[in-house]
């Protein structure tokens, strides 16, 4: 049997907003993937999780505007604990301009508001 | 019911429904089938036409009644828009207290009548901006702020004897110190607390289920907080109003338009019963308790949500708490434009989107109106969307012609029947939550994170199915978009709050703030009123951090069941 894709999600910093998050959650573990909610966290101990978890996909959730600041330090962190493998992708309120900027920072995808669920459950399961 | 009392007569009622009958029959459109039914977006069953046979059970006088008269359905005053327009209160937050004292001045020169101040994600949490967890928030969706001086600078020049201010300090734990700053500021100034006018929001329902930050504290704990706010404005402030329930935020989150009454309801009900249990009678406090709700898509529903908790509210008060105070009945609030309406494709269609809201709003009979830029699913608005959402506000109020007569809705067949649908249902609710003990109780077990979660998720699926239609997001999409406009950047902020709470610390007398965080310590122990102690205490330099962090050591923190 093939295993089960698992999900780390977490909201990045001190963002507010659980909506988007727990929403994408849902339809993750909905569509059959093992999802573990964090909630807040900094950049270092999401990738612990990540790590000791054995996670496939970190996902990262932010409507605050911290993402430049934070999620291309979760990209470094796992770099240096040998966890480049893992799946890293984003969500939230991003600014377009912002998206290539990501991008070139090792973010695997960056999902922006109105995003289908259908489209980030397609884009983890082709990503295995 | 007596003939007498009925707003239509029996037999004319009977021939209305005789005659409904016999168009419904021959009307093609009445006959064409819907691919689905049409529900209001709380999921109440919408008939193709209401007819006076829909509301003829109605008393006009007693369950409708005239403005400022119980039970206020057409509204708290007797004159309404009339005598006084609502207060255009366009909120405004973000960076470090010398730029928001800039937007703050800005929106007042153009016409607002009001501040509306939002407080970063730190300062909101509890949390300095040079906090590990925090730093990289500071200064985000709101302002930032460490120290009183901060709260001296931000309203600095500001007239705040004359005008009214709202502090958005959502989460009890910032309220109680962020408040306790704006109070000391105002005496530093020499300006009596007795003068004082506006509002906090102040809910602990934001702190527990709303916007769970890193260790939240306790929903008891959390709770108490909001209330010993509410016992200090009664007892100090009595022009202040030291609460307004959320619903809007509920609202943000996924709940239903319901619910968001709901919630709201039984929040201020447990207040009341913990206020009148600390010796308060109920007139005392309760005309200062305020409310806050969403105006969303549902235009009609929105409308008659207001109307009907305006009823509820009364009876409440009136039934539960025998409340005397006219005051103490009348359900007041401010409404902001429903933010998790707007969408990031296409902004500009949100100007649209915001001005029906903001109708909606105003046909509901709200106190005080923000309206939202179009570019809030973006960022922090800029000046230019902040400007055409007040102009969006100014227009409504000086062009449409809706402040002439008062709730020009009333009557209508379809809008007095969603009102009583929306209260029987928002009753229900309210029973609910009665009977597992109350608000406080419903939170602990986590029964309103997933009741608001599961609503979440169906709004969604109804969007991402195309039942419900979002213009330029699953209809009428517009291929390879270029934005159409520059979105804000937060300016600089972490270094400037870095460098004043340095300066602050070096230079205050550290026996003098060790002594007023023990205060603090020690009234945590004492169960004593902390928001006596926190405005004191903050003329000492101390910082919100070095506050909260011995707030969270007394009573501990809480995982919220989220997920």
């Amino acid at each position: 049997m093939k295993k089960r894709i698992r999900v780390i999600i977490a909201r990045l910093g001190m963002d507010a907003h659980w909506r988007g998050s727990i929403m994408v959650a849902r339809a993750l573990r909905d569509s059959g993937m093992e999802v573990i909610y964090l909630g807040n966290q900094l950049p270092e101990n999401i990738v612990e999780t990540a790590i000791q978890e054995d996670a496939d996909v970190v996902g990262l959730s932010t409507l605050s505007g911290n993402h430049m600041m934070l999620a291309p330090e979760v990209v470094k962190r796992l770099k240096e604990k040998g966890a480049e493998e893992k799946v890293v992708i984003i969500g939230g309120t991003i600014p377009p301009d912002d998206i290539p900027k990501l991008k070139s920072e090792g973010i695997d995808e960056v999902f922006g508001p109105g995003t289908p669920f259908g489209n980030i459950i397609k884009y983890i399961a082709a990503s295995f | 019911m007596t003939a007498a009392t009925r707003l239509y007569d029996a037999e004319v009622v009977k021939d209305i429904r005789k005659k409904k009958k016999v168009w419904q029959d021959k009307s093609s459109f009445a006959k064409k089938k819907r691919q689905h039914a049409l529900h209001t977006l709380s999921g109440i069953p919408i008939k193709s036409l209401y007819t006076p046979a829909d509301v003829s059970d109605l008393n006009y006088i007693q369950d409708i009644g005239f403005p400022g008269e119980e039970p206020y359905v057409r509204g708290v005053y007797p004159t309404m828009y009339r005598g006084r327009s609502w207060t255009i209160r366009q909120l405004a937050g973000f960076g470090p207290p010398e730029e928001t004292n800039k937007r703050y001045k800005f929106l007042l020169k153009e016409g607002a009548t009001g501040i509306n101040g939002v407080f970063d994600y730190p300062t909101l949490r509890g949390y300095d901006s040079t906090d590990p967890i925090a730093s990289a928030d500071a200064g985000r969706g709101g302002v930032a702020i460490d120290t009183l001086a901060d709260m001296q600078i931000l309203f600095d020049d500001i007239p705040i004897e004359k005008i009214s201010t709202s502090l958005v300090t959502c989460q009890p734990i910032c309220n109680i110190i962020v408040q306790s700053m704006y109070f000391t500021n105002a005496q530093l100034r020499g300006i009596p607390l007795q003068k004082l006018t506006g509002t906090s929001q102040n809910d602990f329902l934001m702190e527990t289920v709303i916007t769970i930050a890193p260790e939240v504290l306790p929903p008891r704990v959390s709770f108490k907080l909001s209330c010993d706010a509410i016992e200090f404005c009664t007892k100090y402030v009595p022009r202040w109003n030291p609460v307004s329930f959320s619903g809007y935020n509920y609202r943000e989150s996924g709940c239903t338009a319901i619910q968001e009454v709901a919630f709201v309801i039984s929040n201020a009900i447990a207040c009341c019963e913990e206020l009148i249990q600390r010796g308060f009678e109920i007139d005392r406090f309760a005309p200062r308790l305020s409310f806050f709700l969403s105006a969303h898509n549902d235009f009609f529903e929105e409308i008659a949500k207001y109307r009907a908790a305006r009823r509820i509210w009364y009876r409440i008060m009136q039934e539960r708490f025998a409340a005397k105070d006219p005051r103490s009945l009348r359900f007041r609030f401010h409404v902001q434009t429903a933010g998790v309406a707007l969408t990031a494709q296409q902004p500009l269609n949100n100007i649209a989107r915001a001005a029906y809201h903001g109708l909606a709003a105003v046909l509901g009979g709200a106190q005080s109106v923000h309206i939202d830029a179009y570019d809030e699913a973006l960022c922090t608005p800029t000046e230019q969307s902040a400007l055409t959402a007040l102009r969006t506000n100014q227009i409504l109020q000086l062009e449409t012609g809706v402040t002439h007569t008062i709730d020009p809705l009333g009557g209508s067949y379809f809008i007095e029947t969603l009102t009583n649908q929306l209260e029987q249902k928002i009753s229900n609710t309210l029973d609910k939550i009665e009977e597992m003990g109350g608000i406080v109780e419903a939170v602990k077990t986590g029964w309103i994170h997933q009741k608001i979660s599961n609503a979440a998720y169906e709004y969604q699926q109804a969007v991402e199915s195309g039942k419900m239609s979002v213009v330029g997001l699953n209809c009428h999409q517009v291929k390879e978009e270029k934005l159409p406009m520059a979105l804000f950047e937060v300016p600089e902020t972490l270094r400037i709050q870095e460098e004043k709470l340095k300066q602050i610390k070096k230079k205050r007398n550290s026996t003098q703030a060790q002594h007023a965080l023990d205060a603090i310590a020690r009234c945590c122990e004492e169960n004593g009123n902390l928001m006596e102690v926190i405005t004191d205490s903050v003329k000492a330099c101390i910082t919100e951090g070095e506050i909260s962090r011995r707030l969270k050591d007394s009573y501990g923190t809480w995982n919220a069941p989220l997920f």
